[in-house]
């Protein structure tokens, strides 16, 4: 128990409780009839504007914490406090109108037209109708479903990918500072779901909410969060960046959780932005240098085409495959298994060669630039 | 039926009431499972009390005594009963292999209609069939269990239909992929597992026809509804309670008994 | 002289018992619908786990006997309930409907627990994690969403009345019984066949009327979100 409160209470710097927007303290959940805590003695704490990922085996507590968070579930003990103040014993139907909530399937209520799902918290809250309707329509917009055609059908004339859009938008249509998610893409096929989790990305970078988002998906929590906090049987395991926790998992659970294609699924982690690269030339002088750089041509708009030298390689023999510089190291990988070729060249926004990453780089150890780790 | 307190919030709250239930024991399960059972019987008893307490506080005048004569209560009785019986019999023969022939692939087209009108028939009144049974044959028991049958029919078959449409269809699917033959399909797999749903209509038919045949008495074929109609001509208040109460208990009584058999057939073929 | 010549030159009197008829179980099943739904919301439980010795959770106890015993009274036949009410009410219309009104308080309370408690689980989730309260769950969006259950409760029960209330012509209830009584009562005369035939088959008209009437009503009252 020490080691994981170490944990916890490592991550923010002190005096950072300022910046925490929702805290839980000593929270603790027996259910009636119930012996064991589903969820004992838990301290967490949650930055302003950052997603925290709460991750582990069904029946872990994961839920339950979110639901305390909410108080849809009541503590049996402990303090929650949002914004520095303590909710644990206010209204609860008030306090969750202020709270935006995200469910696997949407929950859009089937009666209600689009439009009216959305403006049910505003409504709670008092607002006139013309802001209702225009706070809707602004925010579809957010998520990408054109209003006109949207705001007045109901959910089921809406896909599954389509209708949890529009939970999303209904969570944020009071703009709350604090939103849980439950599962939110865990209904939705693979495809749809990848692009929801980008959009959902996107958006938070214009709203910038505090999230808490329970998901049992380890691709999905690498990848939306900004903090992971795994659980097992009613504890908190492990509360720390993705990167963190796939490296250094803090004891065996964590790390039999995480699994075996951790360091796979490391690749994704790693901008290859943050990589010091090997040189790449694009001069047709340099052809024959001694120093081992790659040569390649370019076309006119000076984006490299084909190999014209490789050292110690026949270069007419490989092809020349690109991967953006703002993908991550498994996209690179990616590319280069695909195009059977042993490197591949890095390129910037305009197309032009940054670098050059080998193959040979990713067993022998990849170097992020110095400063930047 | 068992409802009553087995949902749950989270898989944590789950294995708590899993474990409840183990510490209750068998009895407490029994007990959730089929209090119904048990309560029913309970308001039959205290029925049956207060009608012995009522008589007994009485003084019933030889007419009323005459009426509510012990011999005279157990031959209208027995009468009723081999009219709810005889009529029941018939229906299930009648209405059961007619709703497996309806639930038949050649015969789909014409479930639909068969169900709709089944329904709206419920309107037909039972009384009403009864009644014209009279001017078609003659008074008496042959006609009372014609009509009674008749009256019962539809409602059974529209049961029967609906219960072989609610056997899962994966697992016809599954026999018929094993190579098992339509007629073996519905012999070995539609049918037993439509058990349940028979026994089911078995219970609709016989509380339908024990309640129209209250009625019987009205085309001079006896039963218990005798008491009632004699209690209004006499004018007995005394003889209408008690031939209500009477009815009343017998209904609850053979309902109850078609529940327990019904729970058997139920919990043994799963 | 046929039916028809019969139905025609006894229109008004025939006309009136269907009106009668009609009325009759209009008003049962309206106040018998009316409690069932009031008593169905009563004992409806926000929690589908209601912790032991709640309120809720006894009025899970109370909707579990409230159904078993309302079910029960369904089994007695319609001629003991005239009879048993007859000394208390009286000969005539009361007893008739009281009767009618107890024999619609089972289906109509069994579909509105029903639908109240199989409306979907991530939509009351979600309700109460927008924060609504208990009362407006119930009302504005469980029983919107059960509405279409309740009503096909109400309908059914609405085309089992029509053939109860015939027997209320025993207690001299109004309605279409009447006609059956008189003309089984006249057996052998003329016209005494006609009559019963007239009694049997206005109920189905009278049931014919209802379903018009709840086919509109389902029309304007389901919301459309939920409408098939």
């Amino acid at each position: 128990m020490s080691d994981t409160a170490d944990q916890t209470t490592s991550v923010p710097e002190p005096g950072a409780g300022q910046t925490d927007t929702i805290v839980l303290e000593g929270v603790e959940k027996i259910y009636p009839g119930s012996t064991q805590p589903a969820v004992s003695q838990l301290d967490m704490r949650i930055p302003k504007g950052e997603i925290v990922m709460l991750i582990g085996p069904s029946g872990c507590g994961k839920t339950t914490t979110l639901k305390m968070i909410n108080r849809l579930i009541e503590p049996t003990a402990g303090r929650i406090l949002l914004n520095d103040k303590d909710v644990t014993h206010v209204n609860g139907d008030l306090l969750r109108r202020e709270i935006g909530y995200v469910i696997q399937q949407g929950g859009l209520f089937p009666h209600f037209s689009i439009a009216d799902n959305i403006g049910v918290v505003p409504k709670m809250l008092g607002w006139d109708k013309q802001r209702i309707r225009e706070r809707a329509d602004e925010l579809l917009h957010l998520v990408g479903l054109e209003p006109s055609t949207f705001r007045d059908r109901y959910p089921r004339q809406l896909s599954g990918g389509q209708q949890q859009r529009v939970g999303v938008a209904r969570a944020l249509a009071a703009d709350p500072p604090v939103m849980l998610m439950d599962e939110p893409f865990g209904a939705i096929d693979p495809i749809t779901r990848d692009r929801l989790q980008d959009e959902f990305l996107e958006i938070q970078r214009t709203v910038g909410k505090t999230i808490a988002f329970v998901t049992h998906d380890l691709q999905e929590a690498v990848k939306l969060g900004d903090k992971i906090a795994v659980f097992a049987t009613g504890k908190l395991e492990q509360y720390d960046e993705p990167e963190t926790i796939l490296t250094r998992p803090a004891n065996d659970f964590v790390s039999d959780f995480v699994g075996g294609g951790a360091a796979v699924r490391r690749l994704s982690l790693l901008d290859l932005a943050r990589l010091e690269l090997h040189p790449i030339e694009t001069d047709e002088r340099a052809v024959g240098n001694q120093n081992g750089t790659p040569v390649a041509e370019v076309d006119g708009s000076g984006k490299p085409v084909s190999w014209r030298h490789l050292p110690g390689a026949e270069a007419s023999g490989t092809p020349l495959v690109t991967v953006p510089l703002s993908g991550t190291v498994y996209d690179a990988v990616d590319v280069m298994l695909d195009g059977s070729a042993s490197l591949v060249a890095v390129v910037d926004e305009e197309g032009r060669a940054a670098g050059v990453l080998h193959w040979n780089d990713l067993v022998g150890g990849l170097r992020t630039r110095k400063g930047d780790a | 039926m068992s409802t009553a307190t087995t949902e749950t919030v989270d898989s944590q709250s789950d294995v708590a009431v899993l474990e409840e239930e183990k510490k209750q024991g068998r009895f407490a399960s029994l007990w959730l499972q089929h209090y119904d059972l048990v309560i029913l019987p309970g308001i039959i008893v205290v029925l049956l009390l207060a009608l012995l307490l009522y008589i007994g506080t009485r003084d019933l005048d030889t007419i009323e005594q005459r009426v509510l004569a012990p011999d005279n209560l157990a031959s209208l009785l027995g009468q009723h009963l081999w009219l709810a019986a005889l009529s029941t019999i018939l229906v299930l023969v009648i209405a059961v292999p007619l709703g497996i022939l309806l639930s038949r692939r050649a015969a789909r087209r014409v479930q639909g209609p068969v169900l709709a009108i089944g329904g709206f028939a419920q309107a037909l009144p039972p009384f009403g069939v009864l009644l014209l049974m009279a001017f078609a044959f003659n008074f008496g028991v042959t006609t009372a269990v014609i009509g009674l049958t008749l009256a019962a029919l539809l409602p059974v078959l529209r049961n029967t239909v609906i219960g072989l449409q609610q056997v899962d269809q994966s697992l016809i699917e599954a026999a018929r992929g094993m190579g098992m033959s339509s007629r073996q399909t519905l012999f070995r797999v539609e049918v037993p597992l439509a058990v349940p749903v028979i026994v089911a209509g078995l219970r609709v038919a016989l509380v339908l026809n024990v309640g129209t045949a209250t009625l019987a008495s009205y085309i001079g074929a006896g039963g218990l509804g005798e008491l009632v109609q004699q209690a209004l001509r006499l004018n007995r208040i005394n003889v209408l309670l008690v031939a209500g109460a009477i009815i009343a208990t017998v209904a609850l009584l053979i309902d109850w008994l078609a529940g327990v058999a019904e729970r058997i057939v139920v919990t043994r073929s799963g | 002289m046929n039916f028809l010549n019969y139905l025609a030159s006894n229109a008004q009197q025939i006309i009136f018992l269907t009106q009668a008829h009609f009325l009759v179980v209009l008003i049962a099943v309206g106040v018998g619908s009316l409690i069932s739904v009031v008593l169905g919301l009563a004992v409806s439980t926000g929690e589908p786990d209601p912790p032991r010795y709640s309120v809720d959770w006894f009025a899970a106890g109370v909707r579990e006997g409230g159904l078993v015993f309302t079910a029960a009274l369904l089994t007695v036949p319609s001629l003991a309930l005239f009879a048993l009410f007859l000394p208390i009410t009286g000969l005539g219309v009361t007893t008739a409907i009281i009767v009618l009104i107890i024999y619609t308080l089972y289906t109509v309370l069994r579909n509105t627990v029903a639908g109240l408690t199989t409306v979907d689980r991530a939509v009351l989730e979600s309700a109460r994690g927008l924060g609504y309260g208990r009362m407006r769950r119930l009302l504005t969006i469980q029983l919107p969403l059960a509405w279409p259950v309740i009503l096909n409760g109400i309908r059914v029960t609405t085309l089992i009345s029509i053939s109860i209330a015939v027997v209320g012509a025993v207690v001299q209830g109004p309605g279409l019984g009447i006609l059956l009584l008189n003309g089984i009562s006249r057996i052998g005369a003329s016209n005494s066949f006609y009559q019963v035939l007239a009694g049997t088959l206005l109920c189905l008209v009278v049931a014919a009327v209802f379903e018009i009437f709840f086919a509109i009503v389902q029309r304007l009252t389901i919301p459309r979100g939920i409408r098939v």
